[in-house]
C-alpha cells in the first residue's frame, strides 16, 4: 500500500538562474519517484489569497513538504497564514551553522502563554525545507525519500496498533482526516469542505501554477512565539494589524503595509513578526544564532550607521513611511511601550531612565 | 566624441575603472549630470566587483517620488551579496531604468552605460569629483575588507 506525499516548490523571487536551476533538478528527479505528488508554484510569500496557488495547496490534505527559498518558520507561517495547517514535520535539512537545539529551545523555555496554546492543529505533518541550505538537488531529493519513508511507516506502526488490517481507504482517512472539527477552532480560521480522495497509484505529470501579479510585502505572525501583547497593532500606524473574533491578533490588512518597512518586526517583544523577504535573516526568520547566507553590502552602499536600539530604529523607519504617506512623523512618541522589567536583555538605555523618571513624579 | 580619461584603484589585484567624465557619490555610484539638472547613477566598478553576478534589483519608490539624501531606495541581490540601496542626492526621482528589473546582468555588462539605475533631479552638490572619490575610496578599502571578511568568518 504506497502513500502518496505531496511536494511543493515555491520558487525563488529573482531571476537567479541558479535558484532556477535547483528548483528545476528537484523536480525532474521527483518525477522518477512513485508516491510523490510535485506542484510547482510561484514564491510562497507573494500568492494571493484567492488565487489559484493558494487554491492548490489547500486541495493538499495529507503530508506535505514545502521548499522554498525562505527560512522554515517564513515558510511555515505564511501557510499558516492561509489556512494551511499541521504539524511540524522535523527536517533533517539544516544549515550548518544552525544548532540543533535552537529548534527545541526557541523562545518557548518558559511559561508564557503563546496563541498557538489555544489551537487545534490538524494531525498532518507540514515539512519545510529551505532551498538555500544546499546547492545540489541531491540532498533534497534524499530527505524527500527519508520523509516519504518516514510516513509509511508510521502508517504501518499505526496499522498494526489498530489490530486487524486497515482497507486503503480507511488508512487513507486516517491519514487525512475528513471531521471538520480537526481544523478551526482557533477563531479566525476559515472552515472549508474537505473532498475525499482516492489518487492512482501511478506518477503523475507535475502541477505548474502560474500567477500574476508581483511582489508581496507583509508581515507574517509566527505564532508559537506570540503572545497575543498588541504592541505591534498599537505601533502600526497604517492599520495593517486586527483582532479576530477572539481578540487574537492578526494581519488583517496585509497589503496597507508599507513596502520595505520591517518596523513592527523590531518593536515586537517575543520576535514573533517576519518580513520573509527582509535582508536582515533576524526579521526573515531565521532561527536564532544563523548569521545571513549572503554578505549584506549595506553599510557599504550608505545605510546609515548608529548604535540605535530597535525602538529607535523602528521609530525612524515608520516616520519614513508616515512621510512618505503625507502624514506627520510621530517619532517615538506614539505606540511604544515602555519596556517591562525583566523582559529585555537590552541594558537600560536614557529612554528608560526617563519614562521611570515621569512615572515616579507623583502627578 | 574621445574616450573619457580613467582613473584606476587596486582592489587587492583587481583593477577598478572610474571613467573622469563624471561624478561620484560615496556609496559607490557614479552621476552624470545633464544639463537640464537631471543626474543619471549607476554603480561603479568599485560597487560591481564586490556584488559581483548581479540576480535581482527591486525599487521600493516610484518615479516622481521626493528623495531624501541617503533615502533607500530598493534592494539589489547578487550571486554573493545583498543590499538595500540609498539615495545618493536629494532630488525628484525622475526615472527608474526598467530594463534593469528583466534583465539586472546589465548592471554587469554595461555598468557605465546601459546598466544605469536611475535619473534624478536636483543640484547634486554633494557629489564627489573622480579624484575625490578616489581618495574616498583609499579611506574606506580596509572597512570595505573588514566588513566582508567579518560577515564570512562569523
Amino acid at each position: 500500500m504506497a502513500k502518496r506525499i505531496a511536494v511543493v516548490v515555491s520558487q525563488g523571487q529573482s531571476q537567479n538562474p541558479a535558484k532556477r536551476g535547483l528548483e528545476e533538478d528537484i523536480v525532474a528527479a521527483l518525477i522518477m519517484e512513485p508516491g510523490i505528488d510535485v506542484t510547482v508554484i510561484p514564491n510562497l510569500y507573494d500568492l494571493k489569497p484567492d488565487g489559484t496557488g493558494i487554491l492548490a495547496l489547500d486541495g493538499i490534505k495529507g503530508n506535505l513538504i514545502v521548499m522554498s527559498w525562505l527560512y522554515e518558520r517564513g515558510a511555515r507561517w505564511i501557510l499558516d497564514r492561509n489556512n494551511i495547517r499541521g504539524q511540524v514535520g522535523q527536517t533533517l535539512i539544516k544549515a550548518d551553522d544552525q544548532d540543533e537545539e535552537d529548534d527545541e529551545t526557541d523562545a518557548r523555555d518558559d511559561d508564557k502563554e503563546r496563541v498557538i496554546d489555544q489551537r487545534q492543529i490538524p494531525s498532518r505533518r507540514i515539512y519545510c525545507i529551505d532551498l538555500r541550505v544546499h546547492d545540489t538537488a541531491q540532498p533534497y531529493i534524499d530527505e524527500i525519500k527519508r520523509i516519504a519513508e518516514e510516513n509509511t511507516q508510521k502508517l504501518v506502526q499505526l496499522g498494526d496498533w489498530l489490530q486487524g488490517t486497515a482497507k486503503p481507504e480507511q488508512l487513507e482517512r486516517f491519514a487525512t482526516p475528513t471531521n471538520t472539527t480537526a481544523l478551526g477552532g482557533n477563531g479566525n480560521g476559515k472552515r472549508r469542505p474537505v473532498e475525499e480522495t482516492s489518487e492512482p497509484i501511478q506518477p503523475k505529470d507535475v502541477i505548474r501554477i502560474e500567477e500574476t501579479g508581483g511582489r508581496r510585502w507583509y508581515p507574517v505572525i509566527d505564532y508559537s512565539r506570540c503572545t497575543n501583547c498588541m504592541e505591534c497593532i498599537d505601533f502600526c500606524l497604517f492599520g495593517v494589524y486586527g483582532v479576530d473574533r477572539v481578540e487574537t491578533i492578526l494581519v488583517e490588512q496585509p497589503d496597507n503595509c508599507r513596502k520595505g518597512c520591517p518596523a513592527c518586526s523590531r518593536v515586537c517583544p517575543e520576535n514573533a513578526i517576519m518580513f520573509p523577504q527582509h535582508k536582515t535573516p533576524a526579521i526573515a526568520g531565521a532561527p536564532v544564532g544563523l548569521v545571513g547566507l549572503k554578505i549584506d553590502l549595506s553599510k557599504l552602499f550608505g545605510a546609515p550607521d548608529d548604535g540605535k536600539t530597535a525602538e529607535e530604529i523602528a521609530a525612524l523607519e515608520r516616520d519614513e513611511q508616515l512621510v512618505l504617506a503625507g502624514r506627520d512623523a510621530v517619532g517615538m512618541a506614539v505606540g511604544i511601550r515602555k519596556r517591562q522589567e525583566g523582559k529585555s536583555d537590552e541594558p537600560r538605555d536614557e529612554l528608560d531612565d526617563l519614562i521611570d523618571g515621569l512615572d515616579e513624579l507623583d502627578l | 566624441m574621445k574616450e573619457p580619461d580613467i582613473l584606476t584603484f587596486m582592489m587587492g589585484e583587481f583593477a577598478a575603472s572610474f571613467p573622469t567624465d563624471r561624478h561620484y557619490a560615496k556609496n559607490h555610484m557614479w552621476g552624470m549630470k545633464r544639463d537640464d539638472g537631471v543626474c543619471r547613477f549607476g554603480f561603479t566598478a568599485y560597487a560591481v566587483r564586490l556584488l559581483q553576478d548581479v540576480y535581482f534589483l527591486e525599487w521600493a519608490v516610484e518615479e516622481g517620488t521626493l528623495l531624501k539624501e541617503k533615502q533607500e531606495l530598493g534592494a539589489i541581490e547578487s550571486k554573493k551579496a545583498e543590499s538595500a540601496l540609498y539615495s545618493p542626492m536629494a532630488g525628484r526621482l525622475v526615472q527608474l531604468n526598467e530594463a534593469l528589473l528583466s534583465d539586472p546582468s546589465t548592471i554587469n555588462v554595461d555598468k557605465y552605460d546601459g546598466g544605469w539605475l536611475f535619473d534624478i533631479e536636483g543640484n547634486g552638490d554633494n557629489l564627489l569629483s573622480p579624484d575625490e572619490y578616489i581618495h574616498h575610496l583609499e579611506a574606506v578599502w580596509d572597512v570595505t575588507q573588514r566588513t566582508i571578511k567579518g560577515q564570512l568568518n562569523e
